[in-house]
């Protein structure tokens, strides 16, 4: 029953900093099946952003192959990444980047217009995410209007909007109090227990790790080890 | 002395920091420079015909005019006229007892613009050897003085660097009759060197002025003093004639490009506005991009007058840099450049751009004011940060 | 919401820059429109000078007089409709400052030739009719306050009547309006012979005469009848196109047009320095906003065009409003009668002018922050938190 998402192998990823060469990853190989729930944890430096950001087409291996429900991506032109990230990937930052001059709403339609849907369309499916994230009544608010985890889940809103297989979130509780980080990550859980997304999470904080199926330890470009739930 | 050791402090702080917005202070910089250039070169241009006119009048001169005629050209005098007024007191006589006085003749004939190859008016003023006597620092450069009774013109050095049809040796045609160029003189940068001259007699058969004459000029026995003149005009009804000094005469005449100060002035305000709001975005960026470092000096202890100090000083210099760009460039660009337009005479007079330190000063101060309203606005802003921001 | 929403938030978010911006660019299409209007207005003389029109001078300059009986010689010449002759008096009402452009005219052909003056064949019989009679341009008319049938004194400068005086009397028998918005309605103009007959110097002189010639691919061998007709005579003739004699005129007082020029370029260099700076500042503020916005899957084609309309609407805005400027000052300037000039017009290629300019300005300042933005690294610029 358990389908391959993402499938890396033998993936390789070198950077120059000056004469210097530095190979974060030096064949790593990594699969995500669908309805994981993975939390990447590891030291600063580790790689586990460059991983994250591999894994949304952002970023893309020196050598080796991604590959997304068994189509490689790590060769897919720019334009061609943007119109695969559209579909299939929603992004959680650590510090929400949400646009300051638009209202919650508009902040959660942008995905939205990278789709045909009509204009009413994408208002009901703004309005159903963020009843789901619980911000039915914030929808006229600014970012500088809400709180920090408030920011959050417009932030999850619009992850959420356009229906992606996956969710990567990079330190989501970065920036958050204990309380609201539990609340926060709490709706991950639930959008992956009860809403089939796939979520991929980078994070130093081992309580938030928790939350997650699986935890894969991250050192010099290699999992040291492997928790599961 | 504790308040100016902190403006001192968050201006070096804020010059130190210059170079990180690098760009955006040198379009502040650039766009003053520009309208400090354009101001200087109304002005200069207003100022250098100024000159050149009001350096031409001399107070020792009187100039007379038929009255109510404005200029030169639309003026005339008889030979009877001329010969009464010759006895008035006040005018300055020879070792021979003779009163010292020039009747003189002004027509206007064709030149050619060396620049735009038209067709301009050029003075061609029929005189005789005592009235280039009248005119101080007449000098020969080449050629020779024209001859009474002879068809000879000689033309003045400015009129030959900017219009063509009179160099040296050249035949030149008026109706029937052929005139030669046999001289070129210099009157020091006056509008006399604007003309071409001729013996008065000569000009007055070719241009069938009978033996009237337009205006008439004469060395005063007393500088500036024209009482015995006025008094003779005055007392005899037939001299419907106009005295003055001749200072005073192209005085007059050298105002008449105040309308292009005015309009100069009208476009570099307009334009500096244009600048300011440069200077204020600048400001406010810098204000705003440094906004940890006021508020942590605040927080040290720093007063917010230092901060004030500190973000107007920024201005000030930042639009001083740009005056003293622009009035740099338009000394080098524009001081001595030639020129020439249609005088009140209805002739062209030729003058050279003149930038004179008052109008250097003018220019300075200007991007000053800029500077100053630019910089005072944000600097309030910098003033009124609140301290908490430092550590946010 | 669609993108041109997304262009117009970005726009407003920061008011003040926004504002200065905006201040920048209205000051430099103010001064591009209103300057163009007045270049338009000194350069109207010359466009709309007529084709088949001449002018006929002494050929040692056009101060020079020419004799009255070279007016009817001139009749003669083959390919001609019409020739009158000119006198400028050098007229004055009240006090010197209040100079006039006033002409001696030949009242029975004047109009034949100068027919782009309007006014009535009763107003036109009228002044043919009286020796005194003179025509007024609406614009020298609303200058004084004069009107039909006033009776008004006008001094010379240049002549005086036999008796010493310098003033003559005058009956306004019409006043006429230019046949276009920017026809020249400044001159008066009153019969030759009431002035030769009146004026005490050496009479039966005219100054220059217009000639009308029967088509103006005939102007060529018009001119050189007329002139060759003269030729050897103590007054020798030279005789040019309208356009040309005004052309030359202008270029007398100076290179107005490169003054002008240069003024209007000053301007606009000014405003792209600022507002470029501006865009520049705007756009890098915004780096991590844009790598959102490409990780979300915003194509790096999409937001160029995005960066560079929201340029390109500034400028519209900014020029929109000094183009209005402009227009206003213009009316402002029509109506206080202060000008020597024939009516201010904001012409149609003047308001493309400004529209091209417009664009060019919002291209040249959004295509770098443009270029920046759709080359932005996701990578590089998120990880700058």
């Amino acid at each position: 029953m358990s389908e391959t998402l993402f499938d890396l192998k033998n993936v390789r990823k070198y950077f120059t900093r000056g004469a210097e060469e530095i190979h974060v990853f030096d064949g790593l190989n990594l699969e995500i099946e669908k309805g994981d729930f993975v939390a990447i944890m590891g030291p600063s430096g580790s790689g586990k952003t460059t991983l994250l950001n591999m894994l949304g087409g952002v970023d893309q291996p020196t050598d080796g192959e991604i590959s997304f429900s068994g189509d490689r991506i790590d060769n897919l032109s720019e334009g061609a990444l943007a119109n695969w990230r559209a579909t299939n990937i929603g992004f959680i930052f650590q510090f929400y980047n949400l646009m300051p001059m638009l209202s919650a709403a508009r902040n959660v339609e942008l995905p939205l217009l990278l789709t045909n849907l009509s204009a009413k369309q994408r208002k009901e499916n703004v309005a159903t995410a963020l009843e789901l994230v619980d911000l039915a009544d914030r929808t006229t608010h600014k970012p500088r209007e809400m709180s920090g985890g408030q920011q959050q889940r417009v932030a999850i809103a619009r992850a959420i909007v356009s229906d992606p297989k996956m969710l990567l979130c990079d330190e989501p509780t970065g920036d958050l109090d204990r309380e609201t980080a539990d609340e926060i990550l709490s709706m991950l859980q639930l959008l992956n227990r009860d809403f089939g997304k796939t979520i991929v999470m980078v994070t130093h904080d081992p309580l938030a790790a928790k939350y997650a199926k699986r935890i894969l330890h991250l050192d010099k470009g290699n999992f040291i080890s492997e928790e599961v739930d | 002395m504790k308040i100016i050791a902190q403006i001192w402090t968050v201006m070096v702080m804020n010059i130190r920091s210059l170079p990180q917005r690098l760009w955006m202070s040198l379009a502040a910089v650039l766009a003053v420079a520009v309208v400090i250039f354009v101001l200087l070169a109304f002005l200069a241009m207003a100022n250098g015909f100024n000159q050149t006119l009001s350096g031409t009048g001399s107070e020792d001169i009187a100039i007379v005019t038929r009255d109510g005629s404005q200029s030169e050209l639309n003026s005339v005098i008889s030979r009877d006229g001329v010969n009464i007024i010759s006895t008035a007191e006040g005018i300055a006589k020879d070792k021979n007892g003779n009163p010292i006085y020039s009747a003189e003749l002004y027509v206007v004939v064709d030149g050619i613009k060396r620049t735009t190859g038209t067709e301009v008016n050029i003075p061609l003023r029929g005189i005789s050897s005592s009235g280039v006597s009248l005119r101080d620092q007449v000098t020969i450069i080449e050629g020779r003085m024209f001859e009474s009774g002879k068809n000879e013109l000689m033309i003045g050095s400015s009129a030959l660097r900017e219009f063509s049809g009179f160099e040296l040796g050249r035949e030149v045609t008026f109706g029937k009759t052929k005139w030669k160029v046999v001289g070129v003189f210099s009157t020091g940068g006056s509008v006399f060197e604007s003309e071409v001259w001729a013996d008065a007699r000569t000009v007055q058969t070719q241009f069938r002025r009978g033996s009237s004459f337009q205006t008439m000029r004469m060395r005063l026995a007393n500088t500036g003093d024209i009482t015995a003149l006025e008094k003779l005009i005055e007392a005899d009804p037939r001299l419907n004639f106009n005295v003055e000094t001749e200072a005073k005469y192209y005085a007059e005449q050298g105002n008449a490009l105040s309308g292009i100060v005015i309009f100069g002035w009208a476009v570099s305000i307009v334009m500096g506005a244009g600048a300011l709001a440069g200077a204020l975005n600048t400001m406010f960026t810098s204000v705003s991009a440094r906004t940890t470092e006021i508020a942590t000096l605040r927080a040290i202890g720093f007063s917010n007058t230092s901060a004030f100090m500190g973000t107007l000083f920024e201005s000030v210099v930042l639009s001083l840099i740009g005056g003293i760009a622009g009035t740099t460039l338009a000394f080098a660009a524009l001081d001595g450049l030639s020129a020439s337009t249609l005088s009140a005479g209805f002739t062209q007079v030729v003058f050279t751009f003149e930038l004179s330190p008052d109008l250097f000063a003018t220019g300075i101060k200007l991007a000053l004011a800029i500077g100053f309203i630019g910089g005072f606005f944000p600097a309030w802003r910098a003033a009124r940060m609140p301290v908490v921001k430092a550590f946010g | 919401m669609g993108d041109l929403y997304l262009v117009f938030k970005n726009l407003t978010r920061k008011k003040m820059r926004l504002a200065l911006t905006l201040f920048a660019t209205f000051i430099a299409f103010m001064i591009f429109g209103t300057i163009s209007a007045f270049q338009s207005a000194l350069d109207s003389g010359v466009e709309l000078s007529a084709d088949d029109r001449l002018i006929t001078v002494n050929k040692i300059n056009f101060t020079q007089p020419l004799p009255i009986a070279y007016y009817n010689r001139v009749r003669t010449v083959d390919g001609i409709v019409e020739v009158t002759h000119l006198n400028w008096f050098g007229g004055y009402y009240q006090d010197p400052k209040n100079f006039l452009p006033m002409m001696a005219v030949n009242e029975n052909t004047f109009l034949k030739v100068y027919n782009e003056l309007v006014l009535t064949d009763e107003e036109e019989a009228a002044w043919k009719g009286n020796r005194q009679g003179l025509i007024v341009g609406e614009n020298a008319a609303r200058q004084y306050g004069w009107k039909k049938g006033d009776r008004i004194p006008i001094n010379s400068n240049i002549f005086s009547q036999k008796d010493g005086t310098t003033s003559w009397d005058f009956t306004i028998e019409a006043v006429y309006t230019g046949e276009q918005e920017q026809t020249d309605t400044s001159g008066l103009y009153f019969h030759y012979k009431y002035f030769n007959e009146t004026q005490s110097f050496g009479g039966n002189y005219i100054g220059w005469m217009g000639v009308r010639t029967a088509d103006p691919a005939r102007n060529g061998e018009v001119i050189k009848a007329i002139d060759d007709m003269f030729v050897n005579s103590p007054f020798e003739t030279e005789t040019v196109p309208e356009k040309a004699f005004n052309q030359a005129f202008l270029a007398q007082i100076g290179n107005l047009g490169l003054i002008l020029s240069s003024v209007i370029f000053a301007a606009f260099f000014i405003i792209l320095v600022i507002v470029g700076n501006s865009m520049i500042l705007a756009i890098r503020e915004r780096t991590s906003e844009i790598a959102v916005l490409k990780t979300i899957g915003f194509k790096s084609g999409r937001i160029f065009a995005m960066v560079l309309s929201e340029s390109i609407f500034l400028a519209l805005m900014g020029g929109g409003l000094g183009l209005l400027a402009s227009f206003g000052l213009i009316e402002l300037f029509n109506g206080s009668g202060v000008a020597q000039l024939p009516t201010l017009v904001l012409k149609p290629h003047i308001i493309m002018q400004s529209l091209m300019f417009m664009l060019l300005l919002g291209g040249i300042t959004g295509i770098f922050p443009a270029i920046t933005a759709q080359r932005l690294n996701i990578i590089s610029a998120l990880s700058r938190h």
